[in-house]
């Protein structure tokens, strides 16, 4: 007897593969061809082999290795404030949040994740007069006699504060979901056991959850190297370009004042692409066998 | 079926002159009121007004693919010369044949001038935007500082005099637009950005100019790094703003903000110069564009020419002369600029190739230059280096 092709799952899935395929694979595909290139955006890209990645990691000299070093060190500086923050309040949140005591939890909760649905611009621009030193908070209530934006470490900590702020509900979700799935028959057994809180933590929340954690501390910190708004929008890269992130230079080459560098912005596009790849791939690696 | 559905949808494209333009702000509204105003005379052609965040990069790829390019758009200047090496501009040539008003004469000179590469007429002007001095009247009279005004140049020298006279949290001038001031220095000095075509960043005249500013810092007499010197002259604190034309809307909304507008502080008081830029009508290259449309852009420019009294509302110096010559235009506090010959000169728009990555260049390194973060001469090679090295890179394609 003749099978009949079944259509069902191509129709489900064909959308989004078409979707991926003309706004994720091609721009990919495209943009590390382009890093070969000279191009202006203007102009049919002009092949010029590695010599955009020889300038970008080789030319001591050149604005351009100078600009992806600097980017590079702002941009692994804000991985390593950020992303520990991001993984570890928003847990601490959830916890307690699962704990029986607590009431109100939508509340809280959606206090908490609210800030993620409000725009960066606007959020920079609420935690800016918060702190400006003459007509905000810090100033009247704090008694702060420093302009945080233009002064370190004060200027890291206004960009880590607003990413916390807006950040910290997304992964809090996640994780209640999946401490809300830990069977209670553990925790009780456990408590029975004589078990405290931290063991109970340590013991049965932590390895019931370690799927979600590896996803999120992966997801987390390849967002972290994509940091973008926060640092244009509160610091502009300053005070000295010690704020201004890899992704600054990428869009500031593209699409910047002057003439677009197109094709040095793909090549260091490309290699921050190779980084959080390395990166991910030695996290995921590093957590999935110690969870093992 | 689906073509006569898809074409009931749409809307008759060659009946319509799409107008690109990145007014994103409130001057968005005003240039939607004004093409409203246009399609209400019934013109054969109507216009269509496109409000396009990052409207650069949009007609580049658009530009690129040669599909999608509008019809109209609105231009900065300093993009003239880019775009008309790269072959991106048509020629305004049709337009003003058909339209004899279309002309020099009509139009403020910096304005007209600047779409003017090898004597072809690329652009056809809608505006100067410009770096000004908003004062806190209040606080002149305050810190008796009103004779500054009397010739209407405030010099660095009257602005030291106040060291030490300033109640504290109170501050003489903010760092709005500080590059944009840097560059108007630069003129006043008589120096320019470039030397024999090249660019010229690490010269005296750059280092004199940001020496000069950095003295008001120095003293205590500019609002802090990292404050927002734009709020802090609204709430009162400042006495001098250098901020543009376009925000006098917004400082006329602060309730109890007592304000005029003067030019831009100078060394002295015989030259002063406010850094410009202008909005200029343009055509791109666009194959598709029909006769029948570029007399309707005409018309359209036309209009625009003798009606467009509601672009000073958006706080521009309006550039056709029978709209800022008129009675009406006297109502706007950016009349002043056009009020005599030599205020209309010190309109300075700076047309030259490269002056983008100097602007850019300018605008990364001014805050920590003037606020004393970094060595003068050191930051100055840098920024030499920065134009230099972005200006092999960003002209090496194809169209060498």
């Amino acid at each position: 007897m003749k099978k009949k092709l079944n259509l069902a799952p191509a129709f489900f899935v064909g959308p989004h593969v078409i979707l991926f395929a003309v706004f994720i694979l091609l721009p990919t595909f495209y943009g590390i061809y382009a890093s070969f290139t000279k191009w202006n955006l203007m102009n049919e890209p002009v092949w010029v082999g590695l010599d955009n990645y020889k300038t970008i990691l080789f030319d001591n000299g050149s604005t351009f290795h100078t600009q992806f070093n600097n980017g590079l060190k702002n941009t692994f500086i804000f991985v390593l404030l950020s992303v520990p923050l991001l993984i570890v309040i928003p847990l601490l949140v959830a916890v307690a949040l699962e704990h029986k005591k607590v009431k109100g939890k939508s509340l809280i909760q959606s206090i908490i994740y609210v800030p993620g649905l409000i725009s960066i611009s606007a959020g920079a621009l609420i935690w800016l007069l918060l702190f400006n030193k003459q007509l905000g908070m810090a100033g009247n209530v704090f008694g702060s006699d420093v302009s945080w934006p233009a002064n370190q470490p004060y200027a890291w900590i206004l960009i880590i504060i607003i990413t916390i702020w807006g950040g910290v509900g997304g992964n809090m979700i996640i994780y209640r979901a999946s401490i809300s799935g830990v069977s209670q028959d553990l925790y009780e057994s456990a408590e029975m056991d004589g078990a405290g809180t931290i063991r109970r933590f340590t013991s049965i929340t932590l390895p019931s959850i370690r799927f979600p954690l590896i996803y999120t501390f992966v997801m987390t910190t390849a967002g972290a190297f994509n940091v973008f708004g926060q640092p244009l929008m509160m610091t502009d890269g300053g005070p000295r370009q010690s704020t201004h992130v890899l992704m600054m230079y990428i869009r500031q080459l593209a699409f910047g004042n002057g003439e677009s560098i197109a094709g040095m912005a793909s090549a260091m596009a490309v290699l921050l692409g190779l980084v959080i790849l390395v990166i991910s791939a030695l996290q995921y690696y590093v957590m999935n066998r110690n969870a093992a | 079926m689906l073509s006569t559905l898809l074409a009931g949808c749409g809307e008759d494209n060659s009946k319509t002159i799409t107008f690109w333009t990145p007014l994103t702000g409130d001057d968005g509204a005003y240039m939607d009121q004004l093409v409203k105003d246009y399609n209400a005379t019934n013109p054969e052609i109507k216009v269509k007004h496109v409000i396009t965040s990052d409207m650069y990069t949009k007609l580049s790829t658009v530009l690129n693919s040669g599909k999608g390019v509008p019809d109209l758009t609105i231009i900065h200047a300093d993009r003239v010369p880019g775009y008309v090496k790269q072959g991106a501009l048509e020629p305004m040539t049709a337009v003003t044949a058909a339209q004899p008003e279309i002309k020099q004469e009509n139009y403020l000179p910096q304005a007209w001038s600047t779409g003017t590469i090898d004597g072809t007429q690329y652009t056809v002007p809608l505006d100067i935007h410009s770096n000004v001095m908003y004062y806190n009247k209040d606080l002149l009279k305050k810190y008796n500082a009103e004779s500054f005004l009397d010739d209407n140049v405030v010099t660095i020298d009257e602005m030291l005099s106040l060291q030490g006279k300033l109640a504290e949290g109170d501050y003489v001038v903010n760092d709005a637009l500080l590059g944009w001031v840097i560059l108007g220095q630069i003129q006043d000095l008589g120096g320019d950005i470039q030397e024999n075509g090249k660019p010229a960043v690490n010269t005296p005249v750059m280092k004199q100019a940001f020496e000069n500013v950095k003295k008001i810092n120095d003293a205590g007499l500019m609002t802090p790094f990292g404050e927002d010197g734009y709020l802090m002259f609204q709430s009162g604190n400042v006495l001098f703003s250098t901020d543009g034309t376009w925000s006098s809307t917004a400082h006329a909304g602060v309730e109890g903000l007592n304000f005029g507008v003067t030019n831009v502080y100078s060394p002295t008081a015989d030259k002063f110069t406010n850094r410009s830029s202008s909005h200029l009508f343009s055509m791109m290259k666009n194959k598709d564009r029909s006769e029948e449309k570029v007399a309707g852009i005409g018309n359209f420019l036309e209009f625009i020419r003798e009606n467009s009294i509601e672009w000073a509302k958006a706080g521009q110096i309006v550039a056709s002369k029978q709209v800022n010559e008129s009675p009406d235009f006297k109502n706007y506090m950016q009349s002043f600029f056009t009020s005599s010959e030599k205020e209309i000169e010190s309109l300075y728009i700076y047309t030259y190739e490269y002056y983008p990555y100097i602007a850019e260049a300018v605008d990364t390194y001014c805050g920590d230059i003037v606020r004393g973060n970094v060595d003068i001469d050191e930051t100055l090679q840098t920024m030499q280096k920065f134009v230099e090295d972005k200006i092999a890179e960003g002209t090496g394609g194809a169209a060498k």
